[in-house]
């Protein structure tokens, strides 16, 4: 077959993979959030759980993944399911959490009208529910797309021991390419692939600009229609029929008349506590088959396994301390980058228009497809430089590279959304740069920056487990650290040790969830309970 | 303060304001009235440089104002204060601008506080205050930082009726009291009754795009008394302007 249609077709198939997952967590995610909001047991536990994974980096499901799909199920099926979960686990977890935030937070009164004409289940989520979450899944895509593309290098091919698997896709192509040193194969599938990122990020930039638009309470922008041009849009039949307000009055008319009977009054109700008992009874089933299968694993280890495992775990925990090092670092860096080039893109609206479009396009596009070019290009004047800390130095570019956006997002968007009338007083009151971030900006922004700031670390460790240990990043060259947890896991991954794999992740697992349980809900709880800017703001 | 032969359009093109001049004596309190949508809050802005006029210029004491300045200090119509912040932390944030040491930063703080009855809750955070408190601290925050020009869009919109009256009661008294460094005080209103009540000047903004269409010196002596047939005189003055009604206008 033509090798430029294999390209094609291998990018729309990792694109495809990309989407299709972003759209089951979207889908799952709203039933999941509608249990959650109906029945309290199952909140409790849907809460727990996705704050855990929420924090718990991707890759610690690395080794789980290859137990159940590879080895349980095995093929090419296992194969495409293992690469399918582990893309599914970088999307997930902001998109559910982001949808049950909004279920939650729902305005009463709303809800409130859906009581008064008896809505039913379908018709409180198509009318009320999933309208009302549109906008925080709009600002979850692009953190979601971009780490959906982040993970296809590695979910596409990964070896275990002397075993190579691999499913087809962009990530598993260019290897392919990269092997047989075919150069220029390899920089026509970097365009293909770049060319559908910039599609994708323009196309969810529509999307957000609509969702903004339409679906959020009180805002100004003005609301676009689908299909026309922008600056013709308000001629459209289409949109003189939408914003007709009798068109609306005859919709409502109608539903209201379907939903008057009331006979139907009491059963209904007891249909809609049904239903949420149901989708609850369901999402606890699901939580319970995961903690059955995490049973399974464990109690199948031997005792002089779990003797070999304790007697690693020293050295797996002092690599863990250097992880975090490696993760600070680059999150201070993230920080620095984001403050910068933050304030200076949410105070100059050209620069804005440019600069945030462009940062959207680079941070989707996989770091792990264009790293070794980098690698390959500065490797001997970064030696010449750093000497034997050459290595180290690429490694927290590469995790920079990878998770610096979140940060970036967090802070812009925090600056963004600050209100104008703060603005208006920093510029009244003559304030130096450091004056306004010291006591307006970074307050204000405290909320946004925390979110990014703990996304970026989570997001980091991703980074780590390519870079501290990447065989073949150039011809006959490996990157690596010297210690490192996630080294640990990849060289154990790679030579087969799926054990000791999965016992680091195991711990990782906790240190991490300790460390989001005492640092980042705390500043949560703190930013929740002082630093809301939209409280500053008071009018009736 | 003056304003001189402003011309004004936003980023679409829309034409607000052509040839808008203001001539401001000191010592007065100064209100511009105009329809709703006339482009009162933009003047406001334009006034105080945090929008720039396609043509013409603002003036404070001779010199042209180009950019925000704490000279002219803006109150804005939606209460603005920092819920991280104390009351007094929120007055202070007008004077960590300049260089004071702490103690002479916190007696200006206090006192600023003090002169808008607000002494005794210095410590207290916004969320814990009401509405016409929150406004105070604002107007403290405002004082703190000795501006000759106070600009006030629509400062009691947000208030309930009885706490805006006891506010705009206190008002004029706190602006002018003599300790307070204020030459102007110019609010943006569309409650006619509160611009009766508080002015000394009232200039009209009317048409489209918009110009001053009169002014109006309000000569009554103070405190004006809401049922003395010349404050109802005024009023339909200023509602004549508003609504066009000649008749009224020529008598």
């Amino acid at each position: 077959m033509n090798e430029a249609l294999i390209i094609v077709l291998a990018v729309l198939a990792t694109t495809g993979r990309v989407l299709a997952l972003i759209t089951l967590s979207i889908v799952s995610g709203w039933i999941l959030a509608y249990g959650a909001i109906k029945n309290r047991v199952f909140e409790n536990l849907f809460i727990a759980f996705v704050e855990i994974f929420e924090s718990v980096p991707v890759i610690t499901f690395f080794p789980l993944v290859l137990i159940i799909f590879v080895a349980n199920i095995g093929g090419s099926l296992g194969v495409e399911l293992a690469a399918d979960f582990l893309v599914f686990t970088a999307v997930v977890w902001n998109i559910w959490i982001g949808e049950y935030q909004a279920f939650k937070t729902i305005p009463k009164e709303m809800i409130e009208i859906a009581e008064n004409y008896n809505y039913g289940l379908l018709d409180r989520l198509s009318s009320m529910y999933i309208p009302f979450s549109i906008p925080r899944i709009a600002a979850n895509l692009f953190p979601s797309v971009a780490d959906g593309f982040f993970y296809i290098s590695v979910s596409e091919v990964f070896t275990v021991g002397l075993t190579s698997y691999s499913t087809f896709g962009v990530g598993s192509l260019l290897l392919q390419f990269l092997d047989n040193k075919n150069y220029v194969n390899i920089a026509l599938t970097m365009t293909i692939l770049g060319i559908i990122i910039i599609l994708i990020v323009l196309a969810m930039r529509v999307f957000t600009n609509r969702a903004v638009a339409k679906y959020t309470v009180d805002t100004d922008m003005p609301i676009m229609r689908r299909g026309r041009p922008r600056l013709k849009q308000s001629a459209t039949m289409s949109a003189v029929m939408s914003i007709n307000p009798l068109v609306k009055l005859a919709k409502y008319n109608r539903q209201r008349q379907s939903r008057v009977d009331p006979e139907d009054l009491f059963s209904s109700i007891a249909r809609k506590s049904r239903a949420g008992i149901i989708v609850g009874l369901v999402g606890i089933l699901l939580l319970g088959y995961l903690s059955f299968e995490a049973y399974v694993i464990i109690s199948s280890v031997s005792s002089s396994q779990w003797s070999y495992l304790f007697s690693q775990t020293p050295s797996l925990l002092y690599g863990l301390l250097l992880d975090y090092l490696r993760v600070l670092t680059i999150t201070v860096a993230s920080l620095v980058f984001a403050i910068t080039v933050g304030y200076l893109l949410a105070t100059r609206r050209k620069v804005e228009s440019v600069g945030i479009p462009a940062i959207q396009a680079i941070s989707s596009y996989p770091v792990p497809v264009y790293f070794p070019f980098v690698f390959i290009a500065l490797y001997p004047i970064t030696t010449s430089i750093l000497g034997p800390h050459t290595e180290e130095a690429f490694v927290l570019v590469l995790g920079f590279l990878s998770t610096f956006y979140y940060v970036f997002y967090g802070f812009w968007m925090g600056m963004k959304a600050m209100p104008v009338e703060y603005n208006e007083i920093m510029r009244n009151m003559d304030m130096s740069f450091f004056k306004k971030l010291r006591y307006v900006i970074l307050p204000s922004s405290f909320p946004y920056l925390i979110t990014g700031i703990s996304s970026t670390m989570n997001s980091a460790w991703g980074g780590l487990e390519i870079a501290e240990f990447w065989p073949g990043i150039s011809s006959g060259q490996t990157l690596q650290v010297h210690q490192g947890l996630m080294k640990s896991i990849d060289v154990a991954t790679k030579s087969g040790n799926i054990m000791l794999a999965a016992w680091a992740s195991f711990l990782f697992a906790i240190v991490v969830a300790i460390y989001s349980i005492v640092f980042t809900k705390k500043m949560m709880d703190l930013a929740k309970k002082k630093y809301v800017a939209e409280e500053g703001i008071y009018s009736t | 303060m003056e304003v001189v032969g402003l011309d004004f359009s936003y980023d679409n093109g829309y034409k607000v304001f052509q040839d808008i001049n203001l001539t401001i004596e000191p010592g007065k309190f100064v209100s511009i009235v105009g329809p709703s949508g006339v482009g009162k809050s933009t003047l406001l802005r334009l006034i105080g440089a945090f929008l720039s006029p396609e043509k013409g210029k603002v003036l404070l004491h001779g010199k042209p104002v180009l950019r925000p300045t704490p000279l002219i200090s803006m109150v804005h119509q939606s209460i603005v204060t920092f819920p991280w912040m104390t009351a007094k932390e929120n007055v202070l944030l007008s004077l960590k601008t300049r260089t004071f040491d702490r103690d002479k930063m916190e007696d200006a703080a206090s006192s600023a506080l003090d002169m808008v009855g607000l002494q005794g809750f210095e410590d207290l955070y916004p969320k814990e205050m009401s509405g016409g408190m929150r406004q105070r601290v604002a107007i403290a925050r405002s004082l703190a930082g000795e501006p000759n020009i106070l600009l006030m869009d629509e400062p009691f919109a947000h208030l309930d009726e009885l706490t805006a009256e006891g506010l705009r009661q206190d008002i004029y008294n706190i602006l002018f009291n003599g300790d307070a460094t204020l030459e102007n005080v110019i609010m943006v209103s569309h409650n006619l009754t509160e611009v009766v009540e508080l002015s000394d000047v009232v200039y009209i903004l009317n048409n489209n795009p918009a110009t001053i269409v009169g002014r109006i010196d309000i000569t009554m002596p103070r405190p004006r008394i809401h049922r003395d047939p010349e404050f109802d005189r005024y009023l339909d003055v200023l509602y004549g302007y508003l609504t066009k009604k000649k008749g009224v206008l020529n008598e």
